[in-house]
């Protein structure tokens, strides 16, 4: 292709993480000229899925602290390998047999990015698998690992009925409780919810629904998933996203609640979506970005003049990117605001066992899981948990024989190695599973950007996901926002396109 | 129309524009000539193989259409006469498959048109597996298949059909067309498979009695509310015990786990009525006045009846905490301490003013039933 200089667009989007591509591709059919770049030389942005050379080089360039990573999400990056090397000890395999998710997600079958993928036509080319069952592993007395106890949640009626650990009236105030959140939303529940919503979520358990029993109040949290302690954990938070997994139980088969997409997570759906905007005619140049801003709105043509990292000028009457995308000329610096205790512990380790009995299947005649989440105590109820998700070989991100752990805390970064052994140590596996590899960085949370920073309304900042492991419903209102700024008021058809002759799948 | 959240597939197009209803005349057009050539055609008694052919189009098109069904039993039992009664030789490589199916020539070719027409219904029973007449053209193909092919050929048509019905099962596990086939295929298979035992219906080797119990626990612990499966656990179990040649002790441990089963479900949900049907049952074979349930144990005396009454009613009455607006508890009561003042006489374990209050707590919840209601407190004031 010839030198961008001097080049002309309708929309310039820099950055293919998730909220860019997906803006992309609801940008594909539009016959608008789209040129969308990104810093980086590879896709994915902050959700990429990484080998495990391009780990080490990611770490190479993240290893510094958040001063001298101001322009990324990511800092402190560090790896650490496991010192057995003895004959016939398990051993990684090849780098590309890895594709190690930065930015691990649930997507619960109720978010709005589902049907958006079947409408725009591009669910053919992505697979999504089940994430099928959601354990706790309780606190160790003593720092002793063996005391670790691994505990499958359970998640409705028939988990609640089998489940030997619950006495029979535990059973009963559960299911009273999984009643009430089924419906907290509803008419009759609105009082009672305003009444309890301040609470913490294990007091009004017991004051309210008559769950005396500690052990009880662990799964509830598993399935909320807050990044907070268990006495902070309040009712107003926990109450919708525990319904969210109900209400999301068995609506693409029966037992499970929640997909991953298979070979790399969001990375995946960044990169189809991508590929959907070129095929629309989108222009894609990796390994460039928006140096500055030369000026902002020209009289004549009210277009924005931009320079990208190359020394390329070009014009473009819209411009979208993520914050750290775009140049503080155009998006008003707003340095890290977030508070540093919203920072998010990371790690990701990679299991010489197949934890398979972490993947039973989803029901009777069920699919084989690929995923699973792990709730840890590490210090206590005062302490915030690990939310480890844990995904098999079958999601395509490390050879047979292995599984991925992603840990995340806010909180003391060495509880996430705590946390990833209790784990290993409660499976009862003999030997006991060990980790390959690993490697640990911090994620930083976002303060809200306002919209619409500059006079001429025509640079559109996209929200960067969250430092959370669910993919949230907002995401995709603001693409969808983003769009209509771009299309017009009057546009229709958001994501909704009908197939390409002979290009899409062909049923 | 749904129906225990499984979809029933709608055959009208929704779509009403100028092009749909051109293509939809053109279809009813088509529909019609076909149904007008297969109804000619047999009345003309052509049962040839293209008359066949023609049946199989109409009923993957419509497969309510039961005259249709018949017509091509006719044809069938046609060809399986005229197949079982033929003189000339079989050519080689009939006679070779007939020999390594281990039957001769003519039944073998009756075997593979059975097979063959049990895979046509197969994804007309996916698509419609709420239509009797799919399930009675296969119980009717395997019912030939008993009566003409010898017991170890047919067993096996049998056996795959349990497969095919627990599929169906797995696929929609409240579809009782599907749990009353099964009876059915148990009951074939073990039939087969007693040798001509006529000892005690049920305890020849090949019952199945054993492996159809646990296949009704496997169907409630993956859904609690499933009144065809607690159905068939009820039906099953006096020729269970009976097959495990169990005494006395042996029958009352496990009319005391089956207790502490269902009480473990109601715990879980007193909502489901699934769940106090069964109780009711287990309650009923206590009773020797109820012709209905079979006894568990064997004898039950009015002193067991009364005592097992008394502990239910115990357990029963716990229930309520928690569960206040729970109607099915206060019918539960009411029913059993009536039974248990029929038994006992008065002074028992229930006050009489204990199910007044019972009575009306239930009025409360349930007005629509207040004439049932009011006759209950009529047997009572009396």
């Amino acid at each position: 292709m010839d030198s961008l200089d001097n080049t002309s667009w309708d929309v310039i989007i820099t950055g293919t993480g998730l909220p860019q591509s997906l803006l992309a591709l609801s940008l594909s059919r539009s016959g608008k000229q789209i040129l969308h770049i990104d810093r980086n030389d590879y896709y994915g942005g902050d959700e990429a899925a990484l080998a495990l050379s391009e780990a080490e080089q990611w770490v190479k360039k993240h290893g510094g602290d958040a001063s001298e990573n101001a322009d990324s999400a990511y800092s402190h990056a560090t790896i650490s390998l496991s010192d057995a090397q003895e004959e016939g000890a398990k051993k990684l395999g090849f780098s590309r047999a890895y594709s190690l998710a930065l930015a691990p997600h649930l997507v619960y079958a109720r978010s709005n990015l589902l049907p958006a993928v079947v409408s725009s036509r591009t669910h053919s080319q992505l697979e999504f698998q089940a994430i099928g069952s959601w354990f706790t592993v309780t606190a160790p007395l003593d720092g002793l690992p063996s005391w670790s106890r691994l505990t499958r949640v359970p998640s409705g009626r028939e988990d609640v009925f089998r489940d030997d650990s619950l006495d029979l009236r535990s059973k009963r105030s559960l299911m009273k409780f999984l009643r009430f959140v089924a419906s907290y939303d509803e008419e009759s529940e609105q009082q009672r919810m305003v009444e309890l919503k301040g609470l913490p979520l294990s007091v009004a358990l017991k004051q309210h629904f008559g769950l005396k029993s500690a052990a009880a109040v662990g799964p509830l949290l598993a399935l909320a998933l807050p990044t907070v302690s268990e006495i902070e954990t309040t009712m107003e938070f926990a109450v919708p996203r525990i319904a969210r997994h109900l209400r999301s139980i068995g609506m693409f088969g029966p037992g499970f609640s929640a997909v991953l997409p298979k070979w790399g997570g969001l990375a995946e759906i960044a990169q189809v979506a991508c590929r959907a905007c070129a095929v629309g005619g989108g222009v894609y140049v990796l390994g460039q970005g928006i140096k500055n801003a030369i000026r902002a709105e020209d009289a004549e043509d009210s277009k924005l003049r931009l320079e990208l990292t190359g020394g390329e000028e070009v014009t473009a009457r819209w411009l979208v990117g993520c914050p750290r995308d775009l140049p503080a000329t155009i998006s008003k610096p707003i340095p890290n605001q977030a508070d540093p205790a919203e920072d998010i512990m990371k790690s990701i380790s990679i299991v010489s066992s197949p934890l398979t009995s972490l993947f039973p299947p989803t029901a009777e005649g069920g699919v084989i899981p690929a995923g699973a989440v792990v709730w840890v105590e590490v210090a206590g109820s005062s302490s915030p948990s690990v939310r480890i998700l844990v995904h098999s070989s079958e999601s395509g991100e490390c050879p047979a024989g292995q599984c991925v752990l992603y840990a995340s805390l806010r909180g003391d970064p060495s509880y996430l190695d705590t946390a990833v052994q209790n784990l290993l140590e409660s499976m009862g596996e003999q030997p006991k599973p060990e980790v390959l590899w690993q490697m640990q960085y911090q994620h930083h949370a976002e303060a809200e950007q306002p919209q619409n920073t500059t006079s001429s309304g025509h640079v559109f900042t996209l929200q960067p996901l969250s430092t959370g492991i669910v993919l949230e419903d907002d995401v995709l209102k603001d693409v969808e926002e983003a769009w209509r700024k771009i299309m017009g008021n009057g546009a229709e058809g958001f994501m909704k396109f009908e197939s390409r002759e002979g290009v899409d799948e062909d049923e | 129309m749904q129906s225990h959240g499984i979809p029933r597939v709608a055959a009208t197009t929704l779509d009403k524009s100028e092009q749909a209803r051109n293509k939809e005349r053109k279809q009813i057009i088509q529909y019609q000539a076909l149904e007008r050539d297969v109804v000619d055609r047999v009345k003309a008694k052509d049962y040839s193989d293209t008359t066949f052919q023609l049946t199989s189009q109409l009923l993957t098109q419509n497969p309510e259409y039961y005259t249709i069904w018949n017509y091509r039993r006719l044809i069938l039992q046609h060809v399986f006469a005229r197949e079982l009664a033929a003189d000339e030789e079989p050519s080689e490589q009939d006679s070779a498959a007939a020999e390594k199916a281990n039957l001769p020539p003519a039944q073998h070719e009756v075997l593979l048109l059975i097979k063959e027409d049990l895979q046509f219904l197969i994804p007309l029973l996916k698509q419609y597996p709420k239509c009797y007449w799919i399930w009675n053209h296969r119980s009717w193909l395997l019912g030939t298949a008993t009566k003409h092919l010898p017991a170890h050929s047919a067993v096996t048509l049998w056996q795959a059909e349990l497969g095919l019905v627990s599929k169906m099962l797995g696929l929609d596990s409240r579809n009782f067309h599907g749990w009353g086939y099964r009876r059915e295929v148990v009951l074939a298979i073990e039939r087969l498979n007693s040798n001509g035992d006529d000892g005690e219906k049920g305890s020849g080797t090949g019952n199945m009695v054993e492996s159809e119990f646990a296949y009704t626990t496997k169907m409630i612990q993956s859904n609690l509310s499933n009144f065809s499966a607690w159905h068939y656990r009820s039906q099953l179990i006096p020729r269970l015990l009976s097959s495990r040649k169990a005494d006395t002790n042996t029958r009352r441990e496990f009319l005391d786990a089956e207790f502490e089963l269902i009480t473990r479900a109601l715990y879980t949900d007193p909502y489901d009525q699934s769940l106090w049907f069964y109780h009711q049952y287990l309650m009923a074979t206590l009773n020797p006045s109820n012709a209905q349930a079979l006894p568990v144990l064997d004898p039950c005396g009015r002193e067991e009846h009364a005592r097992y009454l008394e502990r239910e009613i115990g357990s029963v009455r716990e229930m309520l905490e928690g569960a206040e607006d729970c109607k099915y508890i206060y019918q539960a009561l009411l029913e059993y301490s009536g039974l248990h003042l029929e038994v006992e006489g008065e002074g028992g374990e229930v006050a009489l003013g204990e199910m007044r209050e019972w009575l009306r707590e239930l009025r409360g919840i349930d007005p629509l039933r207040e004439g049932r209601w009011r006759d209950l407190e009529r047997k009572m004031g009396s």
